[in-house]
């Protein structure tokens, strides 16, 4: 065994929910160390990774896997790292690297709707979660002032104060999408963590269209920007540090964590207090995996859920040629929604979703769609011009109920490390499934009022996945039913706590980053009250530029 | 004509009495001469350096870097006890236009005032005003100056101000118009131009000989803005002077950044725009200086060039200090000032070529603005990243080479210790050991002289030996 490490804060995992956990409390002046199993990334290699990209539509391809700390990759083929065991696939994407999977995000940071987290009381489906939504108003503000995040007031989640800025500019696109589909569909600015102005010493959006996989100037938020700011609050990130056995002593009380360094050296940190915060996956692998004689399930795991209700959200969608030139491809990639299905009585008998608009520049989709269909030469160079400027698409992003069966276990697979790989059984439910059916209505009317034609809907029965990955370490008030407490506190190690998506105990309807973060806040505040108030964590603009 | 556009003659000329009378007391005056002070000490920019980062306005702290050592901003809030409360109308009058506290010490140079010593009297008044009554007192001073000997020796400022200052405020040139006279009024006084662009002799006083032909603030190369078409802003017209001063920015010419950045930022955009066409009107006038080695204008320089498609399928070293002016320039410029250098089709994001941050021979101000970027201190933030803390001297030098290469001025050359020595704050200043020298030679001297003295008189005294 070599090296000895302590603190009174261990948080497993440097993406953008343990780092802010981690900054929060190394504020309060806890001695805090962050373990990451994957190698330190910088902003420019990945830029230039992707400009060289022959795959640009693969947001992964900029991030190549480490030996020893894999992650999944299906493009150009599955690297088999995460197992499917169906019946329906889940080709789930995360990043391993400090910053974690938010260093390709579209910085989607959006609020639940307040009826999301009642829906077993109202709907008589899925679980209520132990907490109100007005709970978790101050966390989503402190997170929204810590990120920069801007968005539209229509979006059915109410706020007690405002947003710190305002979107960025609305692209053409979104501009028509909105004249034209109201008054049948509100089209409002997405909740985004991305500048419209400078903000935490960050500049504004200048429009690249690349924010996944990387934006290349820092106008979205990072997960390393958190990291950075936790590592400026005194916070120490162990990169290439491999977590696989988190060990308790007697009492049940978390003693310390055990990694691997990429040369399988074994390493062993002690601490007051665990955060495991390394993602849906992979949080609830290291339980798994932390099996002992007194713990014979895994760590966390003595009401059997660990792993269990992995939600995500599956997405259909309707391509088309609208009647006029829009151009995607100029701002952001994701601007703009409609927000009105988010709730309802329908959700009752089905899936409530969002309908997102892409703006991502429709050229490379076009040009493999030509070269396929066999045209060339001056015609090619017609079509592409016409399509590019007419093509657009609108997706669901839709509920998925939690369901015990939908998990994720140990595979007998193992990694290079002879880590156990993750398994993933999965399978999509007809209360989804209806979901998508009544979103095609909604698709063809947004057709007709664009002018749409060349209408092409997603295969049936086909779901494009998003990558949010939820519920595979529940919260609740039962122990007998759910991982943690309202405050991500384990129910069965009083030292260790869980933050991240895998604790939130229904996925709804919006992208899952903002709600984790504001319950890791929350749980950061339970830990270690703060002695003073917070908000932005990077020094203000002013500031900065006169030090 | 309203009621109170038709009192403000009246306004006036009560202000003038009362200001007059030195007995203020009718508010609607005491506003408008406190407004008139805030605008002359934002023209003055007294806040750049008197106030900390992150500080109360005015209420000192900043440390300001000078070739003798670091001079610490006073409290200049009206504090009686921390600030300037105390002060009479007099005593802020020398403060200002003569560098004498009102301890009778004198200021060090740092603080302009042999510029200010060319403001009016009148001038002084509102900004005694504003300063008395406009700012909120902070009670709170800053640590006190100390400097290395023999600077710490405040009295050798009388011989300098013997030397260097001249005490008479600004009189108008009845030759010049009247924008001329206004320009020059806040050029050689408030806006203290030449306290950074005119060069500075060896004892750190201002050649106005040589009037803005290009000095230095810190780091940073002031550059020559005289009326030179090559080296100076001769080539500009007025509308890009005041574009440049309002905005911080001249459309396909240059960008404020560093210290020019701070003094747009604090100071140049609040100004009217008739007070910039003034000062733009008579930097155009100011006589032109050339330097040789300026064989065209600064901001002519290059054209849009693609050095990036040669990169593609290219791997990039793992050794980052070996990544190429491409490579570095795709991953870190490329971004926003797009892949040929031509910027964004509004300007909004410059174009590196026809750009003075390029085009000069002496490339430290594009060394220093890769390295810190360009931040403002109001809402407008980040204008641009600095790579400080990502690129290494080698990778800066690389692209910076890149750059001039392509884009600009190809005989500027930089080189890896050159980034070195500016990112740690620029060429060291051997001020301080000179003086110390030169002390030790006088010294020297005179005991030399002393002793040749003592054995002539000795010999003249002692008997004759036969």
């Amino acid at each position: 065994m070599s090296g000895q490490l302590s603190a009174d804060i261990v948080v497993i995992g440097a993406g953008i929910v343990g780092a802010l956990a981690a900054e929060r409390l190394a504020r309060q002046g806890a001695s805090v160390l962050i373990l990451e199993a994957g190698p330190r990334l910088e902003r420019a290699r990945i830029v230039v990774a992707f400009r060289n990209s022959a795959f640009k539509g693969n947001w992964m391809a900029p991030y190549p896997p480490s030996p020893w700390a894999p992650h999944p990759i299906y493009v150009p083929k599955d690297n088999g790292y995460l197992v499917q065991a169906g019946p329906y696939p889940y080709p789930a994407e995360y990043i391993r690297a400090v910053g974690g999977t938010t260093w390709h995000w579209a910085a989607q940071a959006w609020r639940l709707v307040p009826n999301d987290v009642r829906i077993k009381s109202l709907y008589g489906v899925g679980v209520d979660w132990p907490l109100s939504y007005e709970e978790l108003d101050p966390w989503y503000q402190e997170a929204e002032e810590i990120l920069g995040v801007a968005g539209a007031d229509n979006t059915g989640s109410p706020r007690l104060k405002p947003f710190p800025m305002e979107p960025v500019a609305e692209p053409w696109a979104m501009r028509r999408f909105r004249e034209r589909l109201a008054p049948a569909y509100p089209v409002v600015a997405n909740t985004v963590a991305r500048n419209s102005r400078s903000y935490g010493g960050r500049p504004a959006c200048v429009g690249n269209n690349s924010c996944q996989p990387i934006c290349p100037i820092n106008a979205q938020y990072l997960g390393i920007n958190a990291v950075e700011a936790a590592e400026t609050a005194g916070a120490k990130v162990v990169a290439n540090a491999v977590a696989h056995r988190i060990e308790h002593d007697a009492k049940g009380r978390i003693a310390a964590v055990h990694y691997y360094d990429p040369d399988k050296g074994t390493h062993r940190v002690t601490g007051k207090t665990f955060i495991l915060a390394a993602n849906g996956i992979e949080s609830p692998k290291l339980l798994l995996l932390s099996a002992s004689d007194k713990y014979p399930d895994g760590l966390a795991n003595s009401s059997g859920m660990v792993g269990r209700h992995l939600m995500d959200h599956p997405s259909t969608s309707l391509t088309f040629y609208a009647d006029e030139e829009l151009w995607l491809g100029r701002g952001p990639q994701s601007p703009s929604s409609i927000n009105t299905l988010r709730d309802g009585a329908f959700r009752s008998r089905h899936a409530a979703y969002r309908l997102d608009f892409t703006n991502i520049s429709q050229v490379l989709n076009v040009t493999n769609d030509l070269i396929k269909e066999g045209v060339y030469g001056p015609e090619f160079e017609k079509q592409l011009r016409w399509r590019a400027a007419h093509q657009v698409s609108v997706k669901n992003v839709l509920e998925v109920l939690p369901n015990p069966d939908n998990r994720i276990t140990l595979s007998t697979e193992k990694d290079a490390l002879g880590i156990p790989k993750p398994e993933a059984h999965y399978a999509i439910d007809d209360y989804t499934r209806q979901g998508a059916e009544v979103s095609k209505a909604d698709f063809a009317r947004i057709a007709e009022l664009m002018g749409g034609t060349g209408l092409r809907y997603s295969a049936d029965g086909q779901f494009a996945n998003n990558q949010h990955i939820t519920g595979t370490m529940s919260m609740g008030n039962d122990p007998a039913t759910s991982v943690v407490d309202a405050f991500g506190r384990s129910h069965d190690h009083e030292n260790l706590f869980i933050c991240g998506t895998g604790v939130m105990p229904t996925a709804a309807t919006m992208n899952s980053t903002l709600t984790a973060i504001a319950l890791a806040l929350r749980t950061a505040e339970h830990i270690m009250p703060a002695k003073t108030a917070h908000g932005i964590a990077a020094p203000a603009d002013g500031e900065a530029s006169l030090a | 004509m309203n009621a109170s556009t038709r009192c403000l003659p009246l306004l006036a000329l009560l202000g003038l009495l009362v200001s007059a009378s030195a007995n203020a007391t009718d508010p609607a005056t005491d506003a408008a001469l406190l407004q008139r002070g805030q605008y002359l000490a934002t023209a003055g920019d007294c806040v750049a350096c008197h106030t900390a980062p992150g500080g109360k306005p005015y209420a000192g702290g900043l440390a300001v870097p000078t070739p003798i050592g670091n001079i610490i901003a006073t409290n200049i809030t009206p504090s009686k006890t921390a600030g300037i409360g105390n002060y009479t109308k007099q005593q802020f009058s020398d403060a200002v236009r003569k560098g004498i506290r009102a301890d009778g010490k004198h200021l060090y140079p740092a603080m302009p005032y042999t510029a200010y010593a060319q403001v009016t009297d009148a001038d002084v008044q509102a900004l005694y005003a504003y300063f008395m009554h406009g700012v909120a007192p902070v009670e709170r001073k800053p640590p006190p100056t100390r400097l290395p000997f023999p600077f710490n020796f405040r009295w050798y400022m009388a011989v300098w101000n013997g030397l260097f200052l001249d005490r008479k405020p600004f009189t108008p040139d009845p030759g010049k118009s009247a924008d001329w006279n206004r320009g020059a009024y806040l050029v050689r006084g408030l806006t203290h131009c030449s306290t950074c662009h005119t060069p500075r002799n060896l004892l750190m006083a201002e050649e106005s000989s040589r009037e803005l032909a290009g000095g230095a603030a810190g780091p940073w190369l002031a550059p020559n803005i005289t009326a030179d078409a090559n080296s100076g802003i001769g080539g500009w017209s007025e509308a890009d002077l005041v574009a440049y001063m309002k905005l911080g920015h001249a459309a396909g010419r240059a960008q404020a950044a560093g210290p020019m950045a701070e003094a747009v930022d604090n100071s140049l955009q609040y100004l009217s725009t008739s007070d910039l066409q003034a000062i733009a009107i008579y930097l155009k006038a100011v006589p032109a200086r050339h330097d040789p080695a300026d064989t065209q204008p600064i901001d002519s320089w290059g054209a849009a060039f693609d050095g990036m498609a040669g990169q593609r399928g290219t791997a990039l070293p793992d050794d980052a200090n070996q990544w190429s002016g491409a490579q570095l320039y795709d991953a870190h410029c490329a971004t926003c000032h797009q892949a040929k250098g031509e910027g964004s089709f509004d300007g909004g994001l410059p174009p590196l070529f026809h750009n003075t941050a390029t085009g000069r021979t002496d490339a430290d101000n594009l060394v220093l603005v890769i390295l810190e970027g360009i931040r403002w201190t109001d809402a407008s933030g980040v204008h641009m990243p600095g790579f400080a803390h990502e690129l290494s001297d080698r990778q800066v030098a690389t692209l910076a080479n890149y750059l001039t290469q392509h884009y600009g001025n190809p005989s500027a050359k930089i080189s890896a210790e050159q980034v070195k020595l500016l990112r740690a704050g620029g060429a060291p200043s051997y001020l301080v050991a000179l003086a110390r020298w030169a002390m030790a030679v006088v010294a020297l001297l005179v005991l030399v002289i002393v002793v040749l003295w003592v054995r002539r008189r000795r010999r003249r005294t002692s008997p004759a030996q036969g």
